[in-house]
């Protein structure tokens, strides 16, 4: 049997070293985001586990200044 | 008093008239500074679809203000924003020493990118050195 392939998957956070993670970019947050709006889990993004509680925090700031949606409008 | 840093993002009745809107977002700059704050930073995004309704409103006037205050003053602040019939939403966060870090790094990039942009129109540099300057700055 083929040995499972391995790739590592990275945080794009701690590559670029960023240092706080802005509600108001939209564009960034939007990549963190399932289409239905919901937010992916840190296994599936590699995301490091400091920089995804950041990210959360910044979702879920966009989400109530309705720059990113609770629901999806596909969802509803 | 301890002075923080804090990012207030307004959203307004897009419904107004401009010049209603100018007249709320002078009184939130007014009631920022009477209550002790300093605003270092305005931006002001202007007239934007929200992602889901608030209050029948499908567009919003945004408008986000960054300013240093003693902690008193935001409850006063927060209050202004309460009263107020016009503003549909808002959100004031404290600034962490690496997010204030994080937006004067922002704006320092901005300044380069325009300086490049101009060497670039006038041709004072050769064009291959002005691609690299540009690469070095432009965003990732």
């Amino acid at each position: 049997m083929k040995p499972l392939m391995k790739t590592k998957k990275v945080c794009r956070f701690t590559e670029m070293r960023i240092k706080y993670i802005d509600y108001k970019d939209i564009k960034l947050l939007q990549r963190f985001v399932s289409e239905q709006g919901r937010i992916i889990p840190k296994r599936i993004t590699g995301t490091s586990a400091a920089y995804q509680r950041e990210l959360t925090l910044a979702i879920k700031r966009a989400r109530h200044m309705a720059l990113l949606p609770y629901v999806s409008d596909s969802v509803r | 008093m301890r002075i923080h840093s804090y990012e207030s993002a307004v959203i307004i009745n897009a419904a107004l008239e401009d010049e209603q809107i100018e007249l709320v977002v002078t009184k939130l700059r007014d009631t920022i500074t009477q209550s002790g704050g300093e605003i270092f930073s305005t931006e002001n995004w202007g007239r934007k679809r929200l992602a889901y309704q608030i209050k029948k409103n499908k567009i919003g006037y945004y408008i986000i203000f960054q300013f240093t205050a003693p902690v008193e003053a935001i409850a006063q602040i927060e209050r202004v924003y309460r009263l107020d019939e016009n503003i549909v939403r808002f959100l004031t966060i404290q600034l962490s020493k690496f997010a204030v870090e994080h937006f004067s790094d922002q704006k320092e990039k901005e300044a380069l990118a325009k300086i490049a942009a101009e060497v670039d129109v006038v041709g004072l540099v050769e064009p291959d050195i002005a691609a690299d300057l540009k690469s070095d700055i432009s965003p990732k």
